[in-house]
């Protein structure tokens, strides 16, 4: 089987991340913050020790003001739910995840806020241009995807954060594409908020996820309910990090997510160096075959290609791959902004995506059933 | 004495710092006169910890006192 799916989930992940979790799980078993006998301690102690390594990775100065959610679907609603006000404005993408999307877009149909989406040929404009021609007066977040989840194609750019932080506009980065391959700072990249998840190029499991914060700026909570503190109080209580943590944390996830970090951390430049060999390889060899389209062929990329061919729906391309035992994603890919921009709404796009664990003979063995298609 | 925080999250900044400047303290349950603070709080004898967490927001409990600030 070759996997090439890793945009959805990396599904083989370092043997560290695999071993932590099955530590958590058998040594220490109960979660953080609800109890106060030695283990629970050792719980707490364990969160806080991977909040801060979660704070470190994504260059944070206020080191743990990161708040752990699911996923970056559950962040991402945090976010919009809990800091924009009625007459706010968004400025986003037409790269967005439909995580990005859908929440601005509820919002707007309540009625309470606007957003605008910025065209793909003007990603191309100087920052300036940029927010001149969609920043409104009441425009209060910039947010951007690190890179589209369809194409790899890298949207984010600190030079439009940096134009965007001069109108006092927030900036907010999806960095669920690409966390753990990029190297990013929020001080220095002008980040205030960001969202990852654990599952995919962080190389952790699912259920992890979350919202860095640079300021601890009041957000609403998403979810009431137990926080493990103030207990007494009918409402979360307005703390941070834990007010905005209702409910039982995926504790033995998070801990391995901490594995994760600790590995994309030292292995950075390996992982780089494997991922841009492999995706220069699979863009090389698939424009050899006849009659594809490769979509954002052109642009710096994560190892994310979207594609299609002349004559075949994606879904028969996908099927056909999988008699091959080749998993990769075709349709729509979550993300119908960037589909339109693209215009394969009605065709959908075959999605690969590779991983530092993928080898270049998979590569090949990919065009050479790729080359076959329709024989 | 005690020393509470509102947040969790805090306490462990907490104790971390003041092992890193050598103070002797354990995370200890949070005395129940005081259960506006979270549940676990750190328990030193070494009066330099205060000073050691300015810029912290804490208070502190002595044994038969409430909490100080």
């Amino acid at each position: 089987m070759i996997y090439f799916d890793n945009a959805a989930t990396t599904k083989v992940k370092p043997e560290e991340v695999y071993k932590a979790f099955e530590y958590y799980v058998r040594e220490i078993g109960v979660s953080p913050g609800r109890g106060s006998y030695s283990l629970g301690i050792s719980a707490s102690r364990m969160l806080y020790q991977v909040r801060k390594k979660t704070g470190i990775f994504f260059g944070l100065e206020n080191l743990t003001n990161v708040i752990f959610t699911k996923n970056s679907t559950e962040a991402i609603n945090l976010f919009f739910h809990g800091f924009l006000k009625t007459g706010d404005h968004v400025v986003i993408s037409c790269y967005e995840h439909n995580a990005v999307l859908r929440p601005l877009h509820y919002l707007k149909s309540i009625g309470m806020i606007d957003y605008s989406v910025i065209q793909r040929n003007d990603l191309e404009l100087s920052p300036e241009e940029l927010l001149e021609k969609y920043a409104k007066t009441n425009t209060k977040v910039l947010a951007l995807t690190l890179a589209s989840n369809l194409t790899g194609r890298i949207i984010y750019k600190s030079e439009f954060f940096e134009e965007a932080k001069k109108r006092n506009i927030t900036t907010f980065l999806d960095a669920s594409q690409g966390a753990g391959k990029m190297s990013l700072s929020m001080k220095n990249g002008q980040i205030d908020y960001l969202v990852f998840t654990g599952h995919k190029d962080l190389m952790g499991l699912p259920g992890t996820g979350g919202l860095c914060c640079r300021d601890k700026e009041e957000i609403t909570p998403l979810l009431q309910g137990g926080t493990g503190i103030f207990g007494d109080a009918y409402m979360n209580p307005k703390v941070f990090p834990e007010g905005l943590e209702a409910g039982t944390l995926n504790m033995p996830a998070i801990w391995a997510l901490g594995a994760a970090i600790d590995f994309c951390q030292q292995n950075r430049n390996e992982i780089y160096k494997k991922e841009k060999e492999l995706t220069e390889l699979l863009l090389e060899q698939l424009s050899t075959i006849k009659n594809i389209i490769i979509y954002d062929y052109g642009f710096d990329r994560l190892g994310v290609v979207g594609f299609n061919i002349d004559g075949y729906s994606s879904d028969e391309i996908v099927k056909y791959l999988d008699t091959w035992g080749i998993c990769t994603r075709g349709g729509i890919h979550c993300a119908i902004l960037a589909h339109e921009a693209l215009k394969t709404v009605k065709t959908g796009a075959v999605r690969v995506s590779v991983s530092s664990f993928n080898t270049v003979d998979e590569v090949y063995e990919f065009i050479d059933i790729l080359r076959r298609l329709g024989e | 004495m005690n020393i509470a925080f509102y947040s969790t999250n805090e306490v462990f900044a907490g104790e971390e710092k003041l092992k890193q400047n050598d103070i002797v303290c354990e995370i200890v349950p949070t005395p129940v006169t005081d259960k506006a603070y979270c549940g676990v709080c750190i328990e030193t004898e070494e009066e330099e910890a205060v000073s050691i967490l300015e810029g912290m927001e804490f208070h502190i409990i002595r044994k038969g006192e409430g909490h100080v600030i």
